[in-house]
């Protein structure tokens, strides 16, 4: 993509526990520490989408918000099908489930749970991950290209 | 027909003992699938439950607010009294409506996962009076009186924090509107809100039948009431709480209750000043782009 195509994209800050589709061209950044992002694209219609989940499964207490893995996923795919994407035209990206808070603290890594809902849950889907950068102990900021599919990596640390 | 018959004994050990999958395996299965059955029903029930809940609550107002029109339409001239208590009763049940609307409007964009933070200065002052404002004649009706006052760093006829003001509005409303249902007649209702250390704390207060310890659990979940059923004397959908946890959530803040049966609730929202969310990020390392 040419940079001055770019710039015109229109841009989206997605929050956490939101999702983002659109069949207009679009710019979406959103910042990851242990919340995971998956990102779907059709390649045929050039149509992507994106969530932010915080936590890996809802448990039927709340509403059943995206910020569920298991909920945040499904809606995303459901999107992307009300738009006319075909299952078998579908691929993923994956980002996120750092490990951030101090292992020391907590009974359980968040991050690592987040990762193995999405793995399972698009392996179930029979949908492809065709690149990821999962785990760690940093941050991310991601910026996702909705037309062409392609994401834009960057490590963070908070100063 | 030798090849044949030991197909069929090799196909009848299969079954007998697979080496695929375990006894205790398949006992671990049933038991998931039990435990999957038996949230299914109770998320069935709870479905149900909110489905005749939710047909009161929108039906019934519908179905006043024409009659109630029709009776103002042949009142004589010289009555108005009776006029004015009809749409006293029209208003009532207006505003009814057009807050649980609002709530079902709000829990449908959050599981949409389409609710974002607004965040500007909010006047807290000017919100909180006109949120209670709103609640008057409902307040009215079981003679209630709303105190509320604003203590901490907030001393001045303005005071503006940073935050999402229609989703404040929409939580303390659905506090407020709790507190209403719940307090005894001629009771009171305290609303206190207070800024310090960059907190804003909305602390609502009734004094009517509070929640038991088995409710507290549950009432911030989904679709659930401290009394359920249709012929409860109290109306509600079992929203409103659930709605708040989750804007609370998006608000990085906390809600908890503090309650004892019939001594009232006191509910505890505090919410921090919104920063930015890319405020005391740094990027770290070169970009990667995957294609």
């Amino acid at each position: 993509m040419k940079p001055e195509t770019a710039e015109k994209l229109k841009k989206h800050f997605l929050y956490p526990s939101t999702i983002w589709v659109s069949a207009e061209p679009y710019e979406i950044t959103t910042i990851l520490g242990s919340c995971v992002a998956v990102c779907l694209f059709d390649h045929k219609l050039s149509i992507g989408g994106i969530n932010h989940y915080m936590l890996p499964l809802w448990n039927g207490s709340g509403l059943a918000s995206p910020k569920y893995g298991n909920i945040a996923i499904e809606k995303l795919y459901e999107k992307l099908i009300i738009y006319g994407c075909k299952n078998d035209n579908i691929t993923a990206k994956i980002f996120g489930g750092a490990e951030i808070i101090e292992k020391k603290t907590m009974n359980y890594n968040i991050g690592a749970q987040n990762i193995e809902i999405a793995l399972e849950i698009l392996q179930t889907m029979r949908i492809p991950i065709l690149s990821s950068s999962l785990g760690g102990n940093l941050g991310r900021k991601i910026i996702f290209n909705t037309a062409t599919g392609e994401v834009r990596q960057f490590y963070v640390s908070r100063s | 027909m030798d090849i044949l018959k030991k197909q069929k004994k090799k196909a009848k050990k299969a079954v007998k003992t697979p080496d695929c999958i375990s006894c205790d395996e398949i006992s671990q299965l049933k038991d998931a699938l039990k435990n999957v059955n038996k949230k299914l029903i109770e998320a069935e029930q709870i479905k149900s439950n909110f489905i005749s809940n939710i047909s009161n609550e929108l039906l019934n107002p519908f179905t006043s607010i024409i009659a109630l029109a029709r009776s103002i339409l042949e009142v004589k001239k010289e009555n108005w009294k009776k006029v004015i208590s009809m749409v006293s009763l029209i208003h009532s049940e207006a505003f009814n409506l057009d807050f649980q609307f609002k709530n079902i409007i709000a829990a449908a964009k959050v599981e949409a996962g389409e609710t974002y933070p607004e965040i500007s200065d909010v006047e807290i002052i000017g919100l909180v009076t006109d949120v209670v404002d709103g609640f008057k004649y409902e307040a009215k009706k079981k003679d209630l009186h709303i105190k509320y006052y604003f203590t901490g760093e907030i001393n001045s006829d303005s005071y503006y924090f940073r935050t999402d003001a229609e989703k404040i509005r929409l939580i303390i409303s659905n506090l407020l509107s709790n507190a209403i249902k719940f307090s005894y007649n001629n009771g009171s209702i305290i609303i206190e809100t207070c800024v310090k250390n960059k907190l804003l704390i909305i602390t609502v207060q009734d004094f009517g039948t509070g929640i038991s310890e088995q409710n507290q659990k549950i009432i911030f979940d989904r679709f659930q009431r401290s009394d359920s059923g249709i012929s409860s004397a109290v109306r509600g959908h079992g929203l409103g709480l659930s709605i708040n946890k989750a804007f609370i959530d998006m608000l990085h803040g906390t809600i908890s209750v503090k309650t004892a049966a019939r001594k009232g609730a006191t509910f505890t929202v505090t919410l921090p000043y919104s920063e930015d969310i890319s405020e005391g990020i740094t990027l770290d390392g070169n970009e990667l782009l995957f294609k």
